[in-house]
């Protein structure tokens, strides 16, 4: 399944590339995270709380940044696993890129889904995923600039 | 006189009918008993992958919670059990335990179960189990597992291959060679499942206090349960009790050995206290055993004048991780390469079986166990060759099937037929569906741009199976019955039987046999069936097996009784029992029918009164009888359906119009029951040939596993049905009926394939994969 989006911060660049990698704004920004931990430069553990549809579970997922060109893109990529409602892993490609006083950001995002996720249909994976990224960006534009953001699309 | 005799062959309405009818209906799923708990499970969402972190400790602590199990807790409790049978030469399979130790194999592979006070709060415990797998990549595909260098779908095999099977006349090599035309193709039937009304259920119960296990089972086959749950828990089967009471549906995926339910054994038998375990829709899809999932590529060789040859076919079939027990997960295909051409006069063939593992949930018997695809195939080859040799469809099976007086008959597959009635049955369909008639509208239409099209399928059904199906290869499932028949202290009569009841009438039948045997009305006969403890033991009701089988059980131990009733009789009458007949609720005069003594009367006597009795009689009132099969190894029965469809070729969408069944079960014993049966099963044969599919991605994860997204036949969609029978009764048994609970699921797909290609073939379109949706139609088509 591809995700696909775009927002526009109102920061520079070099800001929005430091919250990305920053485990305070991740947190704030990750929808129901209950737990961010860094374990190195590049990489976090989390567990989030999540409900999807009918089924509501806690998912404990990897992050990790690679392809990393500074302040302009990098690759987030990610499992998680929520027990009984089965888990969610993928990839997102996300650059950066100025404009005025804003950067835009711009995501690719390719997603699976396994077990009760993956049995309830691509329908409704999709419509929550998106859901969960607007949130995760609403989140992080507050945490980063303290406004609220609609996103572009 | 009131007519008392000949009950068989009536029709009587389903004894338990009303009872549903009236909401008393009494379902595993319906008992409560006091301090019960209830199971969940968590399941592998992953196909395939090592379990890394297991922490169940949250789960252990939540409210209602009252025990966590894992592997380490649970499986020591269990012998493993392995689904090979020693008759299929050579197949493999891993050993199963009840919760996923260290590898997951499955989407659905049951990992922790968790007991609480209700179900509701034993899921909300689920969701605080945290559970991490590393995945690794899973079998997908049966062709790919068989490539060199892929990973194995589960341990404890040496290969991907479970069995491998080869069937071949000496001379089939020749007849290809001398064949005036051969006709080739290549098949795919999807995976698909058995969506019973009632999920699975059991409450199993033990109590320590007197080593009892009473397993409440909504199952086929209690007999085989009771065996499997002493063994397997290592405990005396006399201790252990299964009660299978009301059903709501099996079609053989209640007769397989489930991890949930051992799981619910083991666990009652830990805590000493009920443990109920009811699946959820969701969870029903992926682990209820899933059919079929064939690949199969066939040529026909013929002659010059359309005479069948020969059939060369190579089914590969995928089943799960593992092979089910006890039956094993290699009957399907077995009996697919076996009933290639069965209704045909075909000298050579060769069959190759190549059953495959891989990591989706497993497959295994269900109704018409390898039926559809050997029909399907045979009957699109065959299709295709009076396409070839413009032979209208009629004709060329005319030509080919076994004639009515060939009998007694040798298939090329080697199946011993006993005597059916292909070619009359053929006659019949033509007349019934108004062929002619057919033709001339679908020609008429066409020129509307309406393509309706006609497919016909003859079949042979596999029925009342002896002991080579199963017990000559280890398994411990009967093949014989037993029933215990008794005259009441007030003349009624009670007879318990192995075998079982889930809606298909088998009480009823039982009845209205047992009430010709002793003279009474059918009203009169309470039947007892599914419980281990009150009935004899027995094989059950699967393959079609209930009427002919049972009922040839129940007639021998009526007519035990009967000579026991005539001998007490004679006693108190002082009259030669051989003048002497039961009829009308009474011993009566053989010759005027003129009533001597009501069974009342010698059911007072013998009770109360035996001190009237003349020295030495045997006031005995209760007779026992097994019956087994002794003569043919089957029983198989024939028939012929049509399938009358319209596609839209701007859609895709197919339109079932009509359907028509003539069928051959031998001794019908309840017409309107026999219709049923047939009905449910032509259903059941259409809803995989159009909609129901499991679909499967290639990770393995099943991605339309609830029933939003998996199409199950509506009666909307379902077109009328019309039946006929010719009754050929097997002379193995007295009463001469055979198996007729598959006939309808055999040949409905075939026969609606045939419609639909028939309805594409102005258009230069052909489709040979099941479920035929409108995707693949328009595929076919060229359309996407």
């Amino acid at each position: 399944m591809e995700l696909l989006g775009s927002q526009n911060l109102a920061a520079t660049p070099d800001q929005v590339w430091a919250a990305l990698f920053d485990r305070d704004v991740l947190e704030q920004a990750i929808p129901g995270c209950e737990s961010l931990e860094q374990t190195s430069d590049t990489s976090f553990v989390a567990v989030v709380k999540l409900k999807i549809g009918p089924v509501s579970a806690r998912f404990k997922g990897e992050i990790e940044l690679s392809d990393i060109d500074p302040g302009k893109s990098c690759t987030l990529s990610g499992k998680g696993s929520g027990g009984i409602a089965g888990f969610a892993k993928g990839a997102a490609r996300v650059t950066l890129t100025p404009e005025g006083d804003y950067t835009v950001l711009d995501y690719t995002a390719d997603v699976a889904v396994g077990g009760k996720l993956a049995a309830l249909g691509n329908r409704l994976i999709k419509s929550t995923a998106k859901k969960l990224t607007g949130e995760f960006f609403a989140n992080f534009t507050k945490a980063l600039t303290g406004e609220e953001e609609t996103p572009v699309t | 006189m009131i007519p008392s005799k000949n009950h068989i062959g009536q029709s009587h309405r389903r004894k338990n009918a009303l009872r549903h009818l009236a909401g008393r209906g009494r379902f595993v799923t319906d008992l409560a008993l006091p301090r019960m708990v209830h199971a969940a499970f968590v399941r592998s969402p992953m196909a395939k992958g090592n379990i890394v972190e297991l922490d169940v400790s949250e789960a252990a602590v939540a409210s209602g919670v009252v025990r966590v199990f894992t592997a380490e807790t649970l499986n020591h409790s269990c012998v493993p059990w392995t689904g090979t049978l020693d008759h299929f030469a050579g197949m493999q399979s891993g050993a199963q335990n009840m919760l996923a130790s260290s590898e997951v194999l499955w989407v659905g592979h049951p990992v922790v179960m968790i007991l609480a006070h209700s179900r509701a709060e034993a899921e909300d415990a689920c969701e605080l189990v945290m559970l991490d797998i590393e995945d690794e990549d899973a079998v997908v595909d049966g062709d790919a597992a068989l490539v060199k260098g892929t990973p194995l779908a589960a341990e404890g095999i040496n290969s991907n291959m479970c069995f491998q099977t080869l069937l071949e006349t000496p001379d089939l090599d020749d007849a290809f060679a001398r064949a005036a035309h051969v006709v080739e193709g290549k098949f795919t039937f999807g995976r698909h499942t058995a969506v019973t009304l009632e999920p699975r259920a059991i409450v199993a119960d033990f109590d320590p206090s007197t080593g009892q296990l009473d397993v409440h089972h909504g199952t086929q086959t209690p007999y085989q349960f009771q065996d499997v749950y002493a063994r397997h828990f290592g405990l005396s089967e006399g201790r252990v009790r299964v009660i299978a009471p009301d059903i709501g549906g099996s079609f053989g995926m209640k007769l397989h050995v489930y991890h949930e339910e051992m799981a619910a054994v083991a666990a009652s038998l830990m805590l000493g206290r009920p443990v109920r375990f009811v699946a959820d829709r969701l969870e029903s899809f992926v682990s209820d055993i899933h059919a079929r999932d064939h690949r199969v590529t066939a040529r026909m060789a013929l002659d010059a004048e359309g005479g069948i040859l020969a059939m060369d076919v190579d089914d590969m079939t995928q089943i799960g991780a593992f092979s089910s027990y006890p039956r094993t997960s290699v009957a399907e295909g077995n009996q697919v390469i076996r009933l290639m051409g069965a209704p045909y006069q075909m000298p050579d063939y060769r069959g190759r079986l190549s059953v495959v593992f891989q990591n989706k949930v497993q497959t295994s018997q269900y109704r018409a166990v390898g039926h559809p695809i050997a029909c399907a195939v045979t009957e699109a080859l065959v299709d295709r060759a009076a396409e070839l040799l413009d032979l209208d469809p009629f004709e060329i099976r005319r030509r080919n099937l076994l004639a009515d007086d060939a009998y007694p008959h040798v298939s090329a597959t080697g199946y011993q037929f006993e005597k059916l009635s292909h070619q009359a049955s053929l006659d019949k369909l033509h007349q019934m569906m108004g062929y002619e008639a057919l033709r001339a509208e679908q020609t008429a239409l066409r020129k509307q741009g309406i393509y309706r099209g006609i497919g016909i399928a003859p079949f042979v059904e596999i029925t009342n199976p002896g002991a080579s199906f199963y017990g000559v290869g280890g398994a411990r499932i009967s093949a014989q019955d037993g029933a215990v028949i008794r005259l009441t202290p007030a003349g009624d009569v009670h007879c318990a039987i192995s075998v079982t009841e889930q809606g298909q009438g088998t009480e009823t039948i039982i009845a209205q046999i047992v009430a010709d045997q002793l003279g009474v009305t059918p009203d009169q006969v309470k039947v007892t069936t599914g419980d281990t403890d009150n009935t004899p033991s027995g094989g059950a009701t699967w393959a079609c097996r209930g009427a002919g089988i049972g009922g040839e059980t129940a007639l021998r131990a009526g007519r035990k009784l009967q000579m026991q009733i005539l001998t007490l009789a004679g006693e108190i009458l002082q009259a030669d029992q051989q003048h002497l007949a039961l009829a009308s609720g009474a011993v009566v005069d053989k010759t005027t029918g003129q009533e001597r003594i009501t069974l009342a009367e010698i059911g007072r006597i013998a009770t109360y009164r035996p001190d009237t009795l003349p020295k030495g009689s045997d006031n005995s009132l209760t007779a026992a009888q097994h019956f087994a099969p002794t003569g043919y190894p089957f029983d198989f029965t024939n028939g012929i359906q049509a399938s009358h469809v319209e596609v839209d070729i701007e859609t895709g969408v197919t339109r079932l119009l009509k359907h028509w069944v003539v069928e051959d079960c031998g001794r019908i014993i309840n017409p309107l029951l026999v219709d049923e049966q047939i009905r449910g099963g032509v259903v059941q044969g259409l809803g995989p040939a159009v909609f129901e599919e499991c679909l499967y991605d290639d990770m393995g994860q099943m991605t339309n596993a609830s029933l939003a997204d998996y199409l199950v036949p509506m009666a909307g969609e379902m077109p009328d049905i019309e039946i006929a029978h010719i009754e050929t009764p097997t002379l193995d048994t007295i009463l001469g009926a055979k198996g007729v609970g598959e006939a309808g699921t055999a040949a409905a797909g075939a026969a609606a394939m045939n419609a639909v290609n028939d309805a594409l073939r102005p258009l230069g379109a052909r489709i040979s994969q099941t479920p035929m949706t409108p995707l693949r139609i328009l595929t076919a088509l060229g359309h996407v």
